[in-house]
């Protein structure tokens, strides 16, 4: 390393002028930068969405990584959006992680997304659809980020086995007075079937402990619920046990992912002890399953079907509401850094105002560094 | 070859090597793990890829991050081929020994000056690397540095199979010599050749045998063939002069088949890195394979452009 260093460091000062050199070396200590652009144009105002009708930005993204020194990386997302005229910044991802600690411990620390489930540990922009499934909007806002600390195990097993707990301020979720709002536990296994075929499954529990003191505050602003267009982050629907299970099946000829893939994947999520004046009746539940096809290493399509039934807080009794969508797509990426996306959803609602069925055009792209995708 | 032997023989019979922990070794792709296992026969090796996928595009799947937690050692290429994956497996799989700067970590790219480094690249020049082409293991030069350097590397993780690993690093150069001196004089006979190719996946090779890589398929450096630049290409005055197209077992046959017929050349499917035919078992036997088949078609076209005059 230090001897290539000084080889190449050598032949730019023979070969460029100073400015160059010095330019190359402020590069090599430079964080990873990374922006991610995301803009669409929404033809019908959907229930439970966080994009409004017309055009409009998403999630654009600015990121940096880098390792800290030898035992800390980091990361700081900042996000933008724009909600009635007005930018919001926010900050996604702020933390710290271990590199180097024993027995395949590692500690996360700062502002993070939560690992429950499947999908939301993952940036938005590596999603196959325009959104998230309805029942993820419903109860984790989309995706779940928050201040806290996350401990992550891998088991010294054969197959992959991953074992975590984290503990969150919880504030994002619901308000609160708990200095630990929110914790969470969560397990993953995994492997492949064969040379084409791998799977990956998980089970995640959230403990929500500010579920009571929310109810009220709740209550506010319930009869907005139903047009509600997403400028809060935090989720609608919150009970103070929430419990994941995931599944994700892929396949690809040979393993050759660049060429051809098949990916289902699905989650089932279930909430209850909504709040002080809820009985063992009123829970939340919902479920989605995805299948998408790329077909071509530039070209994939795909569909998915999700529903969820909620129980919205009205003083101390609920009022009922269900959501079934179901989205079909078909995307285009030039390279791995742009990709168009048409999608059509279909909205059945019962209890929410602004459901519609929607044609969505959407684009997402990213310049600097790419972070790698996980499973 | 018998004195070779003899010496081999003579100096394993003076090599005691003592009751020792196998070396678990995570490889990025097939052709490292052949290195290894020439240095290290009875390590522990998990290849990551095979010739059938594109080393550039894999997930960081469970099975990998499995086997990226028991290693003691990963040996991927670097200059930024696994940048897509990589990165992602070593941090989920979260072993101390396997991270950036530690000598758990064996990128073969930084022992070598690669081909084409860029003072500047953005993205619409396509998937190009600033610190070279990474596709070095098929360059008969390159690999015995980094054979070497791998060898010290293992040395160091695991200093008690010294004897073993300096005596199997001789061998294999010995060979690898042999084989570079065969492939020099058939070289000569190869030399001005023209191959239209797909991606620069044998361009390290190509080069050291004198043979011209005229039509690249790709529009750009890790897009796939389009069917605009496809027919580009089709006018292309250096058509005339291939012998054929060359392209690896893990890319998309159409586009070559279409072109090919088009002008009616042969299209050549090689395995771009080491597989468990027997033919092609390890890197050596590699390049032999690649270089046989290169000059079966040198003899079948001797000379295009002589035919077309």
């Amino acid at each position: 390393m230090t001897h290539r260093y000084i080889g190449a460091s050598a032949l730019a000062l023979a070969l460029f002028p100073l400015a160059t050199i010095q330019a190359n070396q402020a590069n090599e200590l430079n964080p990873d930068v990374s922006v991610i652009l995301d803009g669409y144009y929404k033809q019908n105002q959907t229930a439970l969405s966080h994009r409004d009708q017309g055009f409009g930005l998403g999630h654009t993204e600015l990121s940096l990584s880098s390792p800290i020194d030898d035992l800390f990386e980091g990361r700081l997302t900042a996000v933008l959006e724009d909600h009635e005229g007005e930018t919001e910044l926010e900050l996604e991802e702020a933390f710290l992680q271990t590199t180097g600690m024993p027995y395949n411990l590692s500690v996360r620390g700062g502002r993070f997304l939560s690992q429950v489930g499947y999908l939301n540990s993952r940036h938005l922009h590596e999603d196959d659809f325009v959104e998230r499934p309805a029942v993820y909007r419903a109860l984790l806002g989309s995706h779940y980020f928050d201040d806290g600390l996350r401990l992550n195990l891998l088991l010294p097993t054969p197959f992959y086995w991953q074992i975590g707990a984290e503990a969150f301020d919880g504030g994002r979720l619901s308000e609160g007075d708990e200095d630990i709002g929110v914790y969470t536990v969560n397990t993953r296994v995994g492997g492949d079937l064969s040379r084409s075929q791998s799977w990956q499954a998980g089970f995640s529990y959230l403990n929500n402990r500010q579920t009571h003191s929310e109810a009220h505050e709740e209550h506010d602003d319930h009869d907005h619920k139903g047009d509600h267009s997403g400028h809060s982050h935090g989720a609608g629907y919150t009970g103070e046990n929430l419990y994941i299970t995931d599944l994700v099946w892929k396949w690809a000829p040979g393993g050759n992912n660049r060429q051809q893939q098949l990916t289902l994947s699905g989650e089932y999520l279930y909430a209850d002890n909504l709040n002080e004046h809820a009985t063992s009746d009123d829970v939340h539940e919902g479920w989605y399953a995805s299948a998408v096809y790329q077909f071509a290493p530039q070209w994939s399509t795909g569909a998915r079907y999700g529903q969820v039934e909620l129980q919205d807080a009205h003083g101390d009794h609920f009022h009922h509401q269900e959501l079934k969508e179901t989205d079909v797509m078909l995307a285009w990426s030039r390279s791995h850094f742009s990709t168009v996306r048409l999608q059509y959803t279909h909205q059945e609602a019962e209890g929410f105002e602004q459901a519609d069925n929607t044609v969505m055009l959407q684009y997402v792209m990213s310049f600097g560094a790419h972070g790698a995708h996980g499973f | 070859m018998d004195f070779k032997r003899l010496l081999s023989g003579v100096l394993l019979g003076l090599v005691i090597t003592p009751a020792q922990a196998t070396l678990n070794v995570f490889a990025c792709e097939p052709e490292w793990a052949s290195l290894v296992r020439a240095l290290v026969p009875d390590a522990d090796i998990h290849t990551a890829t095979t010739a059938m996928q594109d080393p550039h595009y894999i997930e960081a799947r469970p099975s990998l991050i499995a086997a990226m937690r028991r290693a003691d050692l990963a040996v991927c290429t670097g200059a930024s081929l696994e940048a897509g994956w990589l990165p992602a497996l070593i941090s989920r799989a979260s072993n101390q020994d396997v991270q950036p700067g530690k000598p758990g970590l064996f990128f073969a790219a930084e022992q070598v000056h690669l081909h084409q480094p860029h003072q500047h690249v953005d993205r619409s020049m396509g998937d190009v690397h600033p610190e070279g082409d990474p596709h070095i293991h098929l360059d008969p030069q390159r690999v015995p540095v980094i054979l070497n350097a791998l060898a010290d590397r293992i040395v160091d993780l695991a200093p008690e199979q010294t004897n073993g690993i300096r005596l199997r690093q001789q061998q294999w150069k010995v060979h690898w010599h042999l084989k570079t001196t065969q492939w020099r004089n058939t070289a000569r006979h190869l030399e001005g050749m023209s191959v239209g190719v797909q991606h620069s996946t044998f361009g390290y090779l190509l080069r050291w045998l004198g043979i011209d890589t005229a039509i690249d398929l790709e529009p750009k450096p890790g897009l796939p063939p389009s069917a605009s630049h496809l027919s580009n290409v089709l006018s292309d005055p250096a058509i005339p002069e291939l012998a054929l197209i060359l392209i690896a077992t893990y890319q998309d046959e159409r586009p070559a088949h279409w072109l090919a017929e088009k002008v009616d050349l042969p299209v050549e499917v090689l395995p771009s890195t080491v597989t468990n035919d027997a033919d092609t078992d390890h890197l050596a036997a590699l390049i032999s394979h690649i270089i046989g088949r290169l000059e079966h078609y040198r003899s079948q076209r001797p000379n295009e452009s002589a035919s077309n005059d």
